[in-house]
Parts: structure tokens; C-alpha cells; sequence
């Protein structure tokens, strides 16, 4: 009987404590607040050290809803709920649609005392101007990835898609000049001569590519294609090709860069530079050939980070942006304007709530939420000295999911990472505090870093800094100006035209690129021009040319 | 009370309520999500509710048949699902040979062994069996490695690209996963035989092959012939996860099902009006084979099987 009692009243005082406790806290209980997000990858409760960051300030925690994760047909179901949740991040079409269905909040009042979101005030004020229906002028959306430059400047170093090569291999090769597509070839072929396997004796293919993304990104055709177009200055918009001189023509049209890119890769394939597996592989598969060197070529620009290491950097066997003469590369300027994407709030959020909602957004756009969103944690990411510079810690914190210190929330770095996975404000937005943008790759003390004999020598070739200065000089780079234009979306109709086209598409690409002879690459291509003109192509190239117009349209007037 | 007074009405009251859970079940699962059906005749497109949307009648009907190219489609997603069905059917005598042979194993661990192995496959998922293909038949798999280091190939072949055969190919497949699973309702079948049947025979001299052909097959011949008009019944509905895996852009032309059709046109995108005008058709039609398949076994066998 005597420890029952007892145990009996230490429950009661741990209740107590617990009770006391409960009470020393912050106002208010822990509130949940779910996120319908299109960027995350990572569906779930936020935890580890951003977590941490935001419960401390906020007391919220965020339940990230990710369709990347649970499927598209999730927009659907939670549309039809009408709530698709408190935080909403959507694709600019499919954000004006939900205004319109009325799922998505009026925010004007609220983000009247905002105190950092009010620095984006033109941005915002020109997207919700644009919102069809918008007569009475009411803030809806937020837009994301703005930057605090101008909508013509480009800021980075690099472009989002150029040929990479790797530095050791070209510059065994004694550095040839490389004219053309052909050029670019034969350099490789050059490369995968002298070097058939990686240093474990896998065989290498400068070339592997991959099935996965086909027809993303609102472009038809396969995704590792619709990239390369964009070396000779044309830009694929849905199903047509937008061209330098800002006309339209079709994705079929065989002048136009996607036939021109699809020959390069067959071209490829025929000198045996193709990895046999591209057609059946998956990301993964692709990413582990790039990690493992076995990978000559690449096209995006993050595509690097899979290869390109400190170590490698110092050695010279990263991958570095190499000229091909008569290439004009295409390039969206800064996103001054935004993205694409929108954050808004719920139609159903009320009182409380859409307080800390406000509160939160509000700091996710401040100096300090920025920084926890692009640098990380201070301490363990970077630290900064006595005139406010910041310099890099831990830079592989992300790669190798470095164990983050209990203080900070403990877990894995890369585990609890902002799984919103999109910023209101961009990298290459420059921090107050510091001075130099919220991008590692752009402070001075990393620059100083990575300033290796590979980046001199690569200077002292094409005398220029850094890759996009050498664009500049030579005026081979286009940047298309950044506007905030919210486009038509699909009708039912064009809807389904624009899948089964893709889907016509991408096949007929992926089998010309393995084709043995031109006979069987053109029959290919006029087969599915056919087909494609059966499902009802003419139609949606109209559609697309039309729509695409207006920001073309937007684009010319914002370069004037 | 007047209703519980007669006891019979009481009773039968009572076993209403009894099956009433059922019917809620039927009801709410089987027949509520018809109204799902409504989609096929509208312009519907998310987030946009029914009621904003415009009424279209048989529109996405039509559309399936409008034009040449099309209609070419359509027939083509036809044959690859009749193609790849009827292969199981003029199959599905395999488990069944397979138990039979199974059950002729005298030595039971063997028996035993062969029969985990055969039936392991059944529980992993086509995802994974995917990986376990593209592991073995990529361009540095085992197969490739075997047959260059033997001599009889000289570069890599793509054997996942390459849409020859693969009606054939995805059979192999399915078997390699079901046939230990669809064996066990005739091991079942065989044990339930009266083994007074088989003792008679041998004492008549029968050898083992008379035995199963004449005692062990006609008995489990029943089992064979419900199972296979209940097949029938889903001609139509293969599945799209195992094609799903092996589609890619070489072999979508012969693989691609009416299940993996609908699929690839609904999700991703807003076809979902076009989809569900799909899928009417496939209820339709498995419904009519259904009938037809239990008339015609009411006219062979005298019986039918609904």
C-alpha cells in the first residue's frame, strides 16, 4: 500500500510540474499549420533544426501537404474540400484559378502592417493587379523568389543551362577551340577515348540521360532536350519555341533548336557517346553515373554540385562552362518579379491564426528568416567577422546530412532543412546586414576561397572572370527581361490535347535519339507530327502561342 | 407495439438488421463512388467545382473515335489489353498443372521449399520487381556481362528498350509472381479429392500419370472453370502497376493497357472527364463478357456461376 501512495503522489507533483511548466510557455497553445506546397519534396510534419526555429518564434509547427509526394490528384480532392490548406504555394495559373474559385484569402488588411514584406510592396501590387477579375484591387498572393535588384539585370555568375565540361579532360585535349555542335562532339569522343572507364573501370558515356522529367516545367518534349534549345537562344513556351527576335514557331518545326538538339543527341548515339541505359533509367540511376564520374557532359547548372567538390576544384577535374562559338545562350533575367509560384493564404483562416500566418510570412521574407532559409545556422553553417561578412563552415552540412548540434534541434542537417523548399526572397538578393548576397557561392571570403589554379587557368583561356562575364564580352548571352504576368490556364480540351501531345512526343524524341540512320530518325519525326496533328496539336499551339503572347508582349515593354 | 407482436415480422426484422451493416458497406463502397461517373459528361477541370462547370453531354464519348489518329489509339490500347488477357487465359492452366505436379512431390521439404519460393514473389511490389529487372538487364547488368564474357554478343543490348515480344515478355513476368499464389485454391482443391478415388485406382494397377489425369484433374477441373469465368469477368482490368514499371518510350506502343491508359491520360494533367469516359466503357463492357461467359456455361455445363 505505502508505494502505491507514493507512486500516487509523484504523479500528482509530476502532473503539477508538468501543469507549471505548460503554463511558463509562451501564449497560446502550439498551433499546426498546414502548407499545400508544390516545390516540397518531403511530405509531413517540418522537424529537426528549422523546425526549432520556427516553433521557438512562432510557436507553430508546419504540416507540409507535398503533391510532389502524394500525387496530383491531391489538388483535386483538397479542391473539392474547399480548403487546400492555410498556407497555399501554387504555380501562378493554378493560383489565379483558386482565387477565382474562391479557396484563397483576401490579405490587403494584413499586409498593411507587415514590416519586411512591405519592401516587396511594387512586386506584390503588380502581380495581384494582374489577376484576372481583380477590379476591386484586393492582395491575394505573395509572389515567390522576388529579388531586390531589377527585372532586366542578371546577377549570378552562371546561367541555368550552358555546356559543362570537365577541366582535366578538355585541357589534356590541349583546350581545342570547340565551332560548333560537331566540335562539341568530337571533343568528347576525344575525351571517351582516352578515358573508356572512371577510376573504379565503369564504363563512361558522355552522355546519360534520363526519362523522369519529360514534359515538366509547362514545356512539352523530353526535359533533357527542351534545356539544350536554350544554347541557341530559343525557349520553349508549352508546345512552341519562342526565338530571339521574340516570334513564335512550332515545337514541330524542324528549323527550330528542338529538332536541331534531338539531331545533336542522335548524332551522339550513332559515335556510340550515348549511355545505352538513358532510355530506361531513372534520375537516381542517372544521378549515382554522375556522382561516380562516369558522366562527361552536363547542361544544368546544379547538375555540378553532383561532381564538383573543393577537392576536385583544386585538382581541376571539375566542371566548369565551356564555349561553343555559335551558341547565343537564352537566359531569364533576376526574378524580380518573381518565379512563377505564389504563396497565399487560405480562404478559411480566421482570427488567430492568420495573425501568426502573417507574422510568419512576414519574418520568411525578413533578413534573418532568409538567412536561416539560404545560409543556415549560424555557428554551424557560417560565422561571421567583425565587419558583418559571412564565411562558409560545414559546406558539405546538405550533401553528407551532417549531424546538427542538439542546441539547434539536433537531427540531420539535410533532414531538417526547410521542407517549404521555397523563398519568398532569393538567394541572390543582396542581405542588408552584410552586404553580399544570401548565396554562399557570391561572398567575397568563398570567392577568395575557391579561387584555384582550374579557375585561373580557365580565365586566363577565355579572359573573363566567371562564365557569365565571358557571355556578356562576347554578346552571346540573351536575357529575357522578368515580368509579372498571370497567363490563361488549360481548358478541359487543351488539357488533355497537351498530354497526349507530350506524350506523342516524348516517345518519338526518345526513339529518334537511338535511331541508326537518318531514313529512320525523319520517318520517326513525320510519323509524329501526324499523330500529333490527330490529337489535336493545331489547336494547342494556337492556344499556346496566344497565351505566351502576353508575356512576350509584358517582356518587350519591360526592355524598352 | 403492432410490428413486434407478430413474431415472424419481429424475426425477420431482426435479420434485416443482421445484413443491414452489409448493405451500408455496398452501398457506401460499391455504389456511392458511381456517382463519380458524373465526371465523364462535364468539362471538369480542378479546382473548379461541378457546379461552375459546363455540361457536355457524350462529348469525351466521341472524342475516343473523332479522327483517324485517335481511333487508332484507341484500337491500339484494345489490342495490347486483349493481347496481354487473353495470354493469361490461354495460360491460366498453368497453376493449376503446377499444383498438380507440386502435389506429386513425395519428399516434403522440397515440397515445401519449392513451394515458399514459388510463392514469395506475390508479395513484392512491381516497383521493386522493376529494379530487380533493371538491375539484371542494364547495359552492365548480369545478362549483358554473361553473354559478352561467353561471346555471343558483342555490345550491350538493351533488352528493358526493346517493345519485341513483350506481350510475351510480361506474361513471364506475371507467372514468375503469381503462379506459386495461384496455385494455392488447387492445393486446396487436391486435398479436398476423396482419397478413396486415388486408393481404388492404384489397386486397379493405374500409374501416377492415369491417376492425375483421371482422378485428380477432373476433380479440381470445377475449381478451374469458376476461376477462369471470374478472369473473364475482368478481361478488361489487367492492372497498370506491372506496366506501368516497364513502360518507357520504345515499348509504350505495345504495352500500354486500357488501366495504364487511363492512368497516363488522367494524372499529371486535367483529363480527368476523358478518363472516367474510359473507364464507363471498360464497366460496360466487363459487365456484357460477364454475362455472356455465364450463358454460356449455363448452356455447357447447365449451371452458371452468378
Amino acid at each position: 500500500m505505502g508505494r502505491k501512495k507514493l507512486t500516487a503522489l509523484f504523479l500528482v507533483a509530476a502532473m503539477a510540474i508538468s501543469c507549471f511548466a505548460g503554463c511558463g510557455k509562451k501564449a497560446g497553445d502550439t498551433m499546426v499549420i498546414e502548407v499545400y506546397d508544390v516545390a516540397a519534396n518531403y511530405q509531413g510534419t517540418q522537424t529537426g533544426w528549422f523546425a526549432k526555429v520556427v516553433k521557438d518564434r512562432f510557436n507553430i509547427e508546419l504540416n507540409i501537404i507535398a503533391p510532389q509526394v502524394a500525387g496530383d490528384s491531391i489538388y483535386q480532392t483538397r479542391a473539392s474540400s474547399g480548403n487546400l490548406g492555410d498556407i497555399i504555394l501554387l504555380d501562378g495559373t493554378d493560383f489565379a484559378d483558386c482565387v477565382k474559385a474562391g479557396l484563397v484569402k483576401d490579405i490587403s488588411a494584413e499586409l498593411k502592417d507587415t514590416k519586411y514584406l512591405k519592401d516587396y510592396q511594387k512586386q506584390i501590387d503588380t502581380y495581384n493587379a494582374g489577376l484576372p477579375d481583380n477590379t476591386a484591387g484586393a492582395t491575394y498572393g505573395i509572389p515567390a523568389q522576388m529579388t531586390n535588384t531589377s527585372p532586366t539585370s542578371y546577377s549570378q555568375d552562371v546561367i541555368y543551362s550552358s555546356p559543362l565540361l570537365r577541366w582535366d579532360l578538355y585541357s589534356e585535349l590541349g583546350c581545342p577551340d570547340i565551332e560548333d555542335l560537331d566540335g562539341l562532339l568530337d571533343v568528347l569522343e576525344d575525351m571517351m577515348k582516352k578515358h573508356p572507364t572512371n577510376k573504379d573501370g565503369d564504363a563512361c558515356y558522355p552522355l546519360s540521360l534520363w526519362a523522369d522529367w519529360d514534359g515538366g516545367d509547362g514545356m512539352l518534349g523530353i526535359a533533357n532536350v527542351v534545356q539544350l534549345t536554350t544554347w541557341y537562344g530559343e525557349k520553349i513556351k508549352g508546345s512552341a519555341i519562342l526565338k530571339p527576335d521574340n516570334s513564335f514557331t512550332s515545337i514541330t518545326d524542324k528549323n527550330a533548336s528542338y529538332y536541331k538538339m534531338l539531331k545533336f543527341l542522335n548524332d551522339a548515339y550513332r559515335r556510340g557517346l550515348v549511355d545505352p541505359d538513358s532510355g530506361t533509367q531513372d534520375w537516381n540511376s542517372a544521378c549515382a553515373k554522375m556522382s561516380a564520374g562516369q558522366v562527361y557532359l552536363m547542361w544544368y547548372s546544379w547538375q555540378v554540385g553532383f561532381w564538383n567538390t573543393q577537392d576536385r576544384l583544386k585538382d581541376g577535374s571539375a566542371f566548369i562552362f565551356t564555349p561553343v562559338k555559335d551558341q547565343l545562350y537564352y537566359a531569364d533575367s533576376d526574378t524580380y518579379y518573381g518565379s512563377g509560384r505564389i504563396f497565399g493564404v487560405g480562404s478559411k483562416v480566421e482570427g488567430e491564426k492568420l495573425e501568426r500566418i502573417i507574422e510568419f510570412l512576414d519574418w520568411y521574407a525578413s533578413p534573418e528568416g532568409l538567412v536561416f532559409q539560404h545560409d543556415g545556422i549560424e555557428g554551424f553553417n557560417y560565422t561571421v567577422d567583425g565587419s558583418g561578412k559571412f564565411t562558409i563552415m560545414n559546406d558539405n552540412a546538405l550533401m553528407d546530412n551532417l549531424p546538427v548540434p542538439e542546441e539547434y534541434g539536433g537531427a540531420g542537417y539535410s533532414d531538417g532543412n526547410n521542407a517549404i523548399n521555397q523563398w519568398i526572397v532569393d538567394a541572390i538578393s543582396t542581405n542588408p546586414n552584410s552586404g553580399e548576397p544570401y548565396s554562399s557561392q557570391y561572398w567575397s571570403s568563398y570567392k577568395a576561397a575557391t579561387m584555384t589554379q582550374m579557375k585561373k587557368d580557365w580565365q586566363a583561356k577565355f579572359g573573363a572572370a566567371e562564365p557569365v562575364e565571358y557571355m556578356k564580352k562576347n554578346n552571346v548571352l540573351l536575357v529575357s527581361p522578368n515580368v509579372s504576368v498571370t497567363l490563361p490556364s488549360d481548358t478541359a480540351d487543351i488539357s488533355v490535347i497537351r498530354k497526349q501531345c507530350n506524350e506523342a512526343l516524348c516517345d518519338a524524341s526518345w526513339q529518334m535519339i537511338f535511331a541508326k540512320d537518318d531514313a529512320e530518325f525523319n520517318a520517326k519525326w513525320d510519323a509524329m507530327c501526324k499523330t500529333m496533328d490527330g490529337m489535336g496539336f493545331q489547336d494547342l499551339l494556337k492556344f499556346d502561342m496566344e497565351k505566351h503572347q502576353i508575356e512576350v508582349d509584358a517582356k518587350i515593354a519591360a526592355s524598352k | 407495439m403492432k410490428v413486434f407482436s407478430n413474431k415472424k415480422k419481429m424475426r425477420s426484422y431482426r435479420e434485416f438488421l443482421y445484413i443491414l451493416p452489409f448493405l451500408i458497406l455496398v452501398a457506401v463502397f460499391a455504389y456511392y463512388p458511381l456517382y463519380g461517373w458524373v465526371y465523364a459528361f462535364f468539362d471538369y477541370r480542378p479546382p473548379f467545382p461541378l457546379s461552375k462547370e459546363s455540361f457536355v453531354g457524350l462529348k469525351w464519348f466521341k472524342s475516343m473515335v473523332e479522327n483517324e489518329v485517335k481511333l487508332k489509339q484507341t484500337l491500339t490500347v484494345l489490342r495490347n489489353t486483349f493481347a496481354m488477357s487473353g495470354l493469361s487465359l490461354l495460360f491460366s492452366w498453368f497453376p493449376m498443372i503446377f499444383a498438380v505436379f507440386l502435389n506429386e512431390i513425395k519428399c516434403k521439404p522440397f515440397k515445401k521449399f519449392v513451394q515458399t519460393v514459388t510463392t514469395l514473389p506475390n508479395f513484392i511490389s512491381w516497383v521493386l520487381v522493376y529494379s530487380i529487372a533493371y538491375c539484371i538487364f542494364n547495359s552492365t547488368g548480369v545478362v549483358n556481362e554473361v553473354l559478352i564474357n561467353l561471346g555471343v554478343i558483342d555490345s550491350p543490348q538493351a533488352f528493358l528498350q526493346s517493345g519485341e515480344h513483350i506481350w510475351f515478355k510480361m506474361w513471364l513476368w506475371l507467372t514468375w509472381k503469381n503462379a506459386g499464389w495461384s496455385a494455392i485454391m488447387y492445393i486446396a482443391a487436391i486435398t479436398g479429392i476423396d482419397e478413396q478415388m486415388i486408393e481404388a485406382a492404384r489397386v486397379d494397377g493405374a500409374s501416377r500419370m492415369q491417376i492425375i489425369r483421371h482422378i485428380t484433374i477432373p476433380s479440381i477441373l470445377p475449381t478451374y472453370f469458376v476461376l477462369v469465368m471470374l478472369s473473364l469477368a475482368n478481361f478488361l482490368s489487367n492492372g497498370m502497376e506491372q506496366y506501368f514499371v516497364f513502360q518507357n518510350s520504345f515499348n509504350k506502343e505495345s504495352i500500354q493497357v486500357l488501366d495504364l491508359y487511363v492512368y497516363n491520360i488522367a494524372m499529371g494533367s486535367g483529363g480527368y472527364s476523358l478518363a472516367t469516359a474510359i473507364s464507363i466503357l471498360k464497366s460496360v463492357v466487363s459487365i456484357s463478357i460477364l454475362c455472356v461467359t455465364n450463358k454460356i456455361s449455363k448452356m455447357i455445363r447447365g449451371e452458371g456461376f452468378i
